[in-house]
């Protein structure tokens, strides 16, 4: 066919041929093609369309009505900020006026060395380009929404050669999302609707380019359900066209239980993650369905610092990458063994936690630390993940073992040559960074763990936490089709629903600036 | 003549209002009655503070017609035309903000959520900071009313 899509006019035009008409019909239904103009109804008009309530949405949606654009911003969940809005608020911005102002020595090039790294070098670097370009920029646009950034020095994040995070002042993305909401709501031609379902892109007649969507208003997004996405059939349909295109800012599918199984079987339906409940794949999908190019789907990162003990991001994170990871241990249950470096990037560590997993999904692996190996700053926290029961407390190793169901005997004689060596000065078996040089001058008392106890506990479990993968698009934000190489005209994306910036592996705080940069970028470019 | 002048317009106003009042009471519908049967009860039942007030089904879902099997949730007007303003609502548990706790002005959406995304008037409410503070939730709160 030379169209990009089947358009549902011609696949009623298919089944009207033969005696197998009705057959063809429900054929049609399961392809859910895309309609074209000619299929729909416009009820309402507008220039633009954003698809998303996220730093990429709002940034987009805040830059293109502030141009004179008519913008209508289409959210499915109750709250605005999908999970921008439970995010932990950091921002990275190489050669920053904050660095700058701090006496900071950063560089682009150090920085997209830095995303190599991580990402293991498949990358798109014109991408991390552009952000090298362009963040500061997003940084001010930011500011002049209302965000308020905390005037420190900025902080370092793992796997950053220099320190280049600015955080909010409220240290959660809300500090952005809050202001730039009411930034864009008081914009004149500018709409917010929540629980506002985009269900499908409307093409034009030819079928190459995106001139609206379909939606649903007043749709309840159930979290009870395998796929809202295609079980949800609540709501009231809608169409509305969009003059000079639409903006996918949908965000990523960490949460979407079949898609994200699909990409990697070893995220089961029940697996909890860190994201809020609406991440899911179906807008993307829907984008794939019109030409669009994907790229890095299966790449899922997950937090190995994540506890099976709570829901969702919660407070482990806090705890064992601030508490028990840097000098603390992490065993394996049953044999009460280490089994991976406990600094090491993400997804080794996840990695490592999975061959466990595997074997025996209930035994999950305990980190093990004492009062010394915790950073003054998190000392706050300790109680609450205690009282929480996150965190647990024992007095003896014995007792540690005897709760976790840890051999004791083998437990014992690992902590003990984990302090052996590091006091006599041999390289541990996992190589871990933390435990040589100049690191071990931050180590409190005289052995990593203190065998004088209290020991504390957290189990772990890796949990998904941001989906590297997406659509590809080019440095003007257009998305491209696999139909023709070129941008599908009338389509932008950016933030979570893109892929390829940040590679096998997105750098800590590195989110916002994706989000922030290509939201804005394509507020401007459509 | 002062006085008299006063006790003409009062009167005149009486009866324009009376009258009025007739004439509203002709014009309107008589506000559909829904009967309260025990079945009914238990498919929907309500909560307790406001089984208290002995409220009708029709008190909420004005204008919906008769059959509950057709109503429709009231949106947040409707919660609010009672408890006011979810200003008020978050100003009401303002002490909580000293510590970020107040679910409604929370550092994450201020006062601004939907009441029915933790609220449910005739099943279990859900309280929304579980799915991320599962844990330390319930040091903060008691259960969502």
């Amino acid at each position: 066919m030379s169209k990009e899509t089947m358009s549902r006019r011609d696949a009623l035009k298919f089944g009207a041929l033969g005696t197998v008409g009705m057959a063809m019909l429900s054929a049609s239904n399961a392809m859910a093609a895309a309609p074209t103009e000619k299929d729909v109804k416009f009820d309402e008009e507008y220039d633009v369309i954003v698809i998303g309530t996220g730093f990429a949405g709002l940034a987009a949606a805040a830059k293109a009505a502030e141009r004179g654009y008519k913008v209508l911003i289409l959210e499915k969940m109750g709250r605005v900020g999908g999970n921008s809005v439970i995010n932990g608020g950091g921002m990275a911005v190489p050669n920053s006026t904050w660095q700058k102002k701090y006496g900071i020595q950063d560089s682009g090039e150090l920085f997209i060395a830095d995303c190599l790294k991580a990402g293991l070098g498949i990358n798109h670097v014109e991408l991390l380009e552009t952000i090298v370009k362009r963040a500061q920029d997003a940084l001010d646009f930011s500011i002049k929404c209302g965000a308020k950034w905390q005037d420190v020095k900025p902080a370092w994040f793992g796997g950053h050669s220099v320190p280049r995070s600015l955080v909010t002042d409220n240290m959660s993305g809300s500090g952005v999302i809050k202001p730039m909401h009411e930034f864009v709501e008081k914009l004149p031609g500018c709409k917010i609707m929540t629980r506002a379902k985009m269900d499908d892109f409307v093409m034009s007649a030819d079928g190459m380019s995106v001139v609206g969507v379909t939606a649903r208003i007043n749709y309840r997004f159930d979290p009870k359900l395998l796929s809202d996405d295609v079980e949800n059939k609540s709501g009231e349909k809608k169409v509305y066209k969009a003059k000079k295109g639409v903006v996918l800012a949908s965000g990523g599918f960490s949460m979407d239980k079949i898609f994200r199984k699909i990409q990697d079987p070893r995220l089961v339906e029940d697996m909890d993650a860190t994201n809020h409940d609406g991440a899911t794949a179906g807008a993307l999908l829907k984008a794939f369905q019109i030409g669009a190019l994907p790229v890095h789907i299966d790449w899922i990162q997950q937090g190995p610092w994540a506890s099976p003990d709570e829901r969702g991001f919660g407070v482990a994170p806090l705890l064992t990458q601030q508490g028990l990871f840097k000098f603390g241990l992490a065993v394996d249950v049953k044999n009460g063994k280490r089994f991976m470096n406990e600094m090491a990037d993400r997804k080794t560590r996840a990695d490592a936690e999975y061959v466990i997993l595997r074997k025996d999904p209930k035994s999950y692996p305990v980190a093990i630390g004492t009062y010394n190996t915790f950073e003054e700053q998190i000392y706050p926290i300790i109680e609450k993940g205690i009282s929480g029961g996150v965190m647990k407390k024992f007095d003896t190793l014995d007792a540690f073992a005897a709760n976790y169901k840890i051999p004791a005997d083998a437990l014992k004689a690992t902590v003990k040559k984990y302090n052996e060596d590091v006091k006599n000065g041999v390289e541990d078996e996992f190589k871990k960074q933390t435990l040589k040089g100049d690191s071990l001058k931050e180590l409190k008392g005289g052995d990593p763990i203190d065998m004088k106890g209290p020991f504390y506990g957290i189990r772990l479990v890796p949990k998904p936490h941001h989906t590297m993968g997406g659509l590809h698009i080019n440095v003007k934000a257009q998305v491209i089709s696999g139909n023709t190489n070129k941008p599908i005209p009338g389509l932008y994306a950016a933030g979570e629903v893109t892929g390829g910036t940040h590679g096998a592996s997105r750098l800590g705080t590195v989110a916002i600036t994706d989000c922030l940069t290509f939201g804005l970028i394509a507020g401007e470019n459509i | 003549m002062r006085s008299k002048k006063t006790l003409l317009a009062v009167g005149f106003f009486l009866i324009i209002s009376v009258m009025s009042l007739i004439g509203s009471e002709a014009n309107t519908p008589p506000t559909p009655e829904v009967k309260i049967t025990p079945e009914l009860k238990e498919k929907f039942p309500m909560k307790p503070h406001h089984e208290k007030l002995a409220f009708k089904c029709t008190d909420c879902h004005e204008g919906q017609g008769d059959d509950p099997e057709n109503f429709k949730a009231i949106d947040d007007k409707g919660c609010l035309s009672c408890h006011k303003t979810k200003q008020f609502l978050a100003d009401r548990l303002k002490f909580m903000d000293a510590l970020h706790t107040n679910p409604h002005n929370s550092i994450h959406d201020g006062p601004k959520l939907y009441c029915d995304e933790c609220h449910f008037e005739h099943k279990k409410s859900d309280n929304m900071c579980l799915s991320c503070h599962s844990n330390d939730v319930k040091l903060w709160m008691r259960p969502t009313p």
